[in-house]
């Protein structure tokens, strides 16, 4: 404790703004976890919310194979098993409007005649007790319950009018009464309306469909027994699952994006461990003298040791609890963040209203912070016990790599990338597959130091014919002191190559896509029930397409029904349609079967069409079979061909629309796919289909364009997070190099004395430092992008086998790799500016005295 | 399981009495059904439901029923006020199975199916249940005297009835049995020991030589709501045929 406040204490005051760098590498690290985490357990958490105030005191909900609905006639077949005492059918629905305060209203279709029986509807006020009176909201079909809180926040009353988008187009309702708050509610985050099931179906263009059925079972049967019962009953076209299960199902939709998060805040603490060790290389260095007058003076390697790592234990436990704090703003972001994909990617709405705080997060995060700190100057501290007092007054030398040093990197670095390229060889083994990835990065870790030597020696030209004299003393203090230099040049190295690597899959995605929509969303006019094709809120009849079809300048229609439907425990999307018809507009890349064939087959009930990505994700290949659930029962299918299609990342089925109407007893469609006569113009034909529908029903009509914008959009959004590692990057940049430089600018103190003491400048010692800078971020640059097109490989192959199942092209990512050159060097020529002023501030007549 | 209001409607029905000596509460209910089995029934009744706020709110239906005692098939239709002007409720019994009802909302422009489950429950808000306006079986119950007391100046049995259903919603009910015509004048129903709800039966005349009540008085005391249903145009033994108690006959509401 003395030795921390007589020796540690000073330093620290001496050096705040570096001790502020340092500790931001951990606050960095945990605030991003922390955020990740949050965001995300917040998100959860609001659906599972709505999910269990919605339920009631409902204990099995049954669902038709995904999304699809199902008729009316099963709920009788739930009633009537014995185990049930209540079955309650329920719409659920989420829709956009024109209020002011909320974005998304919550509609719940209930069987009001039943519901009671679920769900407490704590009516607060009523007009002339219609609410309470069920006979008068139901024969009412324009009745709408509210909450208090949506009402307060629209200005909203009982008998308020309120237009509502219905399948039929804008519709008037009218406010009968509004619930109590708590309760059902405040799910959906108050934004809810009751309205009559029947009136639902209206309002969705449901027909005569429900969405689920929510049961009570009677007392002496267990929730299992029931379950196991109904669903025998049902058969496999339907999930009976306690409303618990539905937020499981939610948050395995979030898996990948939670994979990619976690990956981050890993690199972000990683990123802290670099930067600390950095730091306390750099304090080891300073303090080299002080360390060896403490040894000379008695003090114990051990002592010296416990020193350091206290010292880092000090710094880690602000800085994780700032990042902790820090985290939780950022939460807010992330949040918002995640809410929107999961609306654009899955059609999932939702109101979140201020964020969970787990303790256990919060303490997990602080400790998690305050180890990394920890283990980032164990190896600092090492150095610092094991320093002789009679070389602790040596300069520079310590920074020097032994020959038998760089020879044992060396022959570790060339086994390690060895055993990756062998790993190579066995490319369907996952394990073979991550050693060589991990060796791969060993490798290039261990041969940084001789690399930083080399590319130094390459630089040292150069930079003489730049700047004769200022170039070539940087390029010198680099060759001569590799060690200083590698830690900030690894850190910069992996940053980089991470940048690399996401940009790399993140353009080959894009490029990917974009192709894929070329090809694919080849129709010049979309008609859907909402602005997001994924997220429709109403089913439009058949009939439908012959209405669109008579409109001057259409040439042909393609109605197209979407599903979600659970395979192997994934949610994936079924498209169904006239697929003879759909591959004589459009050209998909065929990766098994042949086109035509496989148009017939599926058109014929023959087989059906898999994406690649479900193909690889399910190891499934032509001619397999595939049992796909209905409300019929399970549709035994043979695959037929695999051919490229994006929309779900879980992979999609294609089956021919009159097998769908078979085993779905469902006509409804959610989007017709227009093609215009030649010289139709799109404006025109999409304002005759929005007139034609006009106080009919609902539509949105988006040209080819706007569609390949939205669904462009969405992908970017998914990979907007290739942003943030540059962001770390310049960070690393800045920090890693200024600390480099701080330690440079100790050990030179009596060579930049003596270049000033013979008439050396000030700006020229400025413009030394600032070289190094540069020249430390250029061999980071250069090694980081060399790693980086290497992970990429590495990248695209884990993109394909474990998030996505697509096989991306290799595309090397110039445009982001041409971004990084400016930002880091600019960060670089930054970060050497207070370094700079601290080898002008110092006096020439001190610093040769230094040695 | 309450007491089925119809069975004590049909009791009330046959107020005349051919009985006299010792009888055990079995065969005071099986007489009471006995008279009061009537081959169809049409009534116009007011609803006045006040709710647990102070509230109250009035409603008209027109019933009719053909049938008894388990195959028995009801019709409602709502008359007023003019909100629900049309809708109709068709019940359908069917012995020893769970009844079938449908609600017609013209406004929809469709029937919809009744939970089943419901009609143990409060009858669309009322405090009767679906229950009490279907006939039931005498024998679902176990009877048993319990004594005798007044009501309105009339001489009473008390009879025990006690579910013999496991899942039924009240404990037991206690009947008040007119002496002088078999007919019901209250029921209380319990849960343990506790009385959670009673029918009160008044202005009982004759019609057509059925003991008939006019006025129905049920009040739920646990959540101090009442309901009273003033029965108008009483007629027994109409013709009504079969298709008027279908679901297309419902869709053409009056």
């Amino acid at each position: 404790v003395n030795l921390v406040r007589l020796i540690s204490w000073p330093y620290a005051c001496q050096h705040r703004l570096r001790l502020i760098l340092t500790a931001s590498g951990i606050v960095l690290g945990v605030a991003v976890l922390v955020a990740i985490h949050t965001g995300n357990a917040t998100v959860v958490h609001s659906f599972s919310q709505t999910v269990d105030r919605v339920a009631g005191a409902t204990q099995l909900q049954v669902f038709a194979s995904g999304s699809s609905g199902f008729s009316e006639e099963f709920l009788d077949a739930v009633r009537q098993r014995a185990e049930v005492q209540v079955a309650a059918p329920v719409i659920e629905q989420s829709v956009n409007f024109g209020l002011q305060k909320q974005e998304s209203l919550l509609i719940l279709g209930v069987d009001m005649l039943a519901d009671s029986n679920l769900r407490q509807y704590d009516i607060d006020v009523g007009a002339d007790e219609v609410a309470d009176d069920i006979v008068m909201f139901l024969a009412q079909p324009d009745s709408l319950i509210i909450t208090r809180e949506f009402a307060q926040q629209n200005h909203l009353a009982v008998n308020s009018q309120i237009s509502l988008p219905t399948a039929e187009g804008s519709r008037q309702f009218t406010v009968r009464g509004i619930m109590r708050p708590g309760g059902l509610a405040s799910a959906f985050g108050g934004s809810l309306a009751l309205m009559d099931i029947y009136a639902a179906q209206e309002m969705f263009g449901r027909g005569r469909s429900f969405d689920r059925i929510d049961v009570v079972l009677r007392p002496g049967f267990s929730v299992k027994d029931g379950q196991a019962d109904l669903a025998r009953v049902l058969g496999p076209g339907f999930s009976v699952e306690p409303p618990a299960a539905r937020a499981q199902e939610f948050e395995s939709l979030l898996d990948a994006y939670s994979r990619n998060m976690n990956l981050m805040s890993v690199f972000a603490l990683l990123i802290g461990i670099f930067i600390i060790d950095n730091s306390f290389n750099v304090a080891v260095a300073q303090r080299r003298s002080e360390i060896g007058v403490l040894r000379a003076l008695g003090a114990t390697r051990r002592q010296i040791r416990w020193l350091f790592l206290i010292e880092s234990t000090l710094v880690g436990l602000p800085a994780s609890a700032v990042g902790v704090a820090f985290g939780l703003l950022l939460a807010w972001g992330s949040m918002k963040y995640i809410s929107g994909f999961l609306q654009s990617l899955y059609g999932f709405s939702m109101v979140t209203k201020g964020i969970i705080l787990s303790p256990g997060l919060i303490v997990s995060a602080f400790l998690i912070g305050v180890f990394t700190s920890v283990l980032a100057a164990v190896l600092p501290a090492q150095s610092a016990a094991s320093i002789e007092p009679v070389r602790a007054f040596q300069k520079g030398r310590y920074q020097q790599l032994s020959l038998k040093e760089h020879r044992i990197r060396r022959a570790a670095a060339v086994v390690m990338g060895a055993v990756s390229a062998a790993c190579l060889w066995a490319p369907s083994s996952p394990a073979a597959f991550y050693i060589g990835y991990i060796f791969s990065v060993l490798a290039a870790i261990l041969l940084a130091p001789t690399v930083i030597i080399w590319l130094a020696r390459l630089l040292r030209q150069p930079a003489q014919w730049l700047r004769p004299l200022e170039g070539t003393l940087a390029a010198d203090s680099l060759i001569a002191a590799p060690r200083r230099t590698t830690t900030t040049v690894g850190a910069l190295m992996l940053s980089l190559a991470l940048v690399v690597a996401l940009g790399g899959v993140s353009q080959a995605a894009y490029v990917s896509v974009q192709n894929w929509l070329d090809t694919t969303l080849n129709p010049d006019l979309f008609v859907s029930s909402s602005d997001k094709l994924l997220s429709s809120r109403f089913l439009f009849p058949s009939s439908m397409e012959t209405e669109l079809r008579a409109i001057p300048g259409v040439a042909d229609v393609q109605g197209v029904r979407t599903v979600r439907i659970s395979i192997a425990g994934s949610s994936r999307t079924l498209i169904a349609t006239d697929l003879v018809k759909l591959f004589e507009h459009i050209k998909p890349e065929v990766f098994e079967g042949d086109l035509q064939r496989m148009a017939q087959l599926a058109s014929q009930g023959q087989g059906v069409i898999i994406s690649e990505n479900f193909s690889t994700l399910e190891n499934l290949h032509l001619q397999n079979w595939l049992e796909i659930p209905t409300p019929s029962g399970l549709l035994r299918l043979p695959i037929v061909g695999v051919i490229r299609d994006y929309t779900s990342p879980k992979g999609s089925l294609l089956i021919d629309g009159t097998v769908f109407q078979q085993y779905w007893k469902s006509g409804e469609l959610d989007v017709f796919r227009v093609y215009l006569q030649s010289l139709a113009s799109a404006d025109d034909v999409k304002r005759r289909i929005l007139e034609n529908s006009r106080d009919r029903r609902e539509v949105f009509v988006l040209t080819s364009r706007e569609l390949k914008a939205y669904v462009l959009r969405s992908v970017n959004q998914w990979f907007g997070l290739t942003y943030l590692p540059i962001l770390i990057a310049i960070l690393v940049a800045l920090l890693g190099i200024a600390n480099t430089l701080l330690v440079s600018v100790t050990d030179r103190r009596r060579e930049l004395a003596i270049l000033r003491a013979v008439g050396g400048l000030r700006r020229q010692v400025r413009s030394i430092v600032s070289t190094e800078a540069l020249l430390i971020a250029l061999i980071g640059l250069v090694i980081g992008i060399a790693l980086g097109a290497g992970n990429l490989y590495y990248a695209l192959q884990i993109a394909r086998r474990q998030i996505i199942g697509v096989g991306l092209s290799y595309q090397f990512p110039w445009k982001v790799t041409l971004l990084l050159f400016p930002a880091i060097l600019l960060a670089a020529w930054v970060s050497a500016v207070w370094p700079g002023h601290s080898a002008v501030r110092q006096s020439v007549v001190e610093a040769l005295e230094y040695e | 399981m309450s007491r089925p209001l119809l069975v004590w409607f049909a009791v009330l029905a046959h107020a005349s009495l051919a009985f006299g000596g010792p009888q055990s509460a079995q065969q005071i209910l099986e007489e009471s059904q006995r008279r009061a089995d009537v081959k169809s029934l049409r009534y116009e009744g007011l609803l006045q439901v006040t709710s647990s706020r102070g509230k109250t709110a009035e409603k008209r239906w027109q019933l009719e029923r053909v049938g008894s005692q388990g195959s028995s098939k009801i019709v409602f239709y709502f008359t007023d006020p003019p909100q629900i002007k049309g809708v109709a409720i068709l019940i359908v019994n069917h012995p020893g199975e769970k009844s079938d009802s449908w609600m017609w909302i013209p406004a929809a422009h469709r029937e919809r199916r009744v939970d089943l489950e419901s009609r143990s429950r409060r009858f669309f808000d009322t405090d009767f249940k679906l229950e009490d306006l279907e006939q039931r079986d005498v024998e679902e119950y176990d009877y048993e005297s319990t004594g005798q007391a007044d009501i309105d100046g009339f001489s009473c049995w008390i009879v025990r009835a006690v579910p013999k259903s496991k899942s039924a919603q009240h404990s037991f009910s206690r009947l008040y049995i007119r002496q002088k015509d078999y007919a019901i004048a209250q029921v209380e129903d319990y849960i343990d020991k506790a009385i959670v709800r009673t029918l009160k039966f008044g202005d009982i005349q004759k019609v057509q030589g059925i003991a008939t009540p006019h006025l129905i008085e049920v009040a739920d005391l646990r959540r101090h709501s009442s309901t009273t249903l003033k029965l108008e145009k009483i007629q027994y033994n109409v013709v009504l045929p079969d298709e008027d108690f279908t679901i297309a006959a419902i869709k053409r509401s009056k």
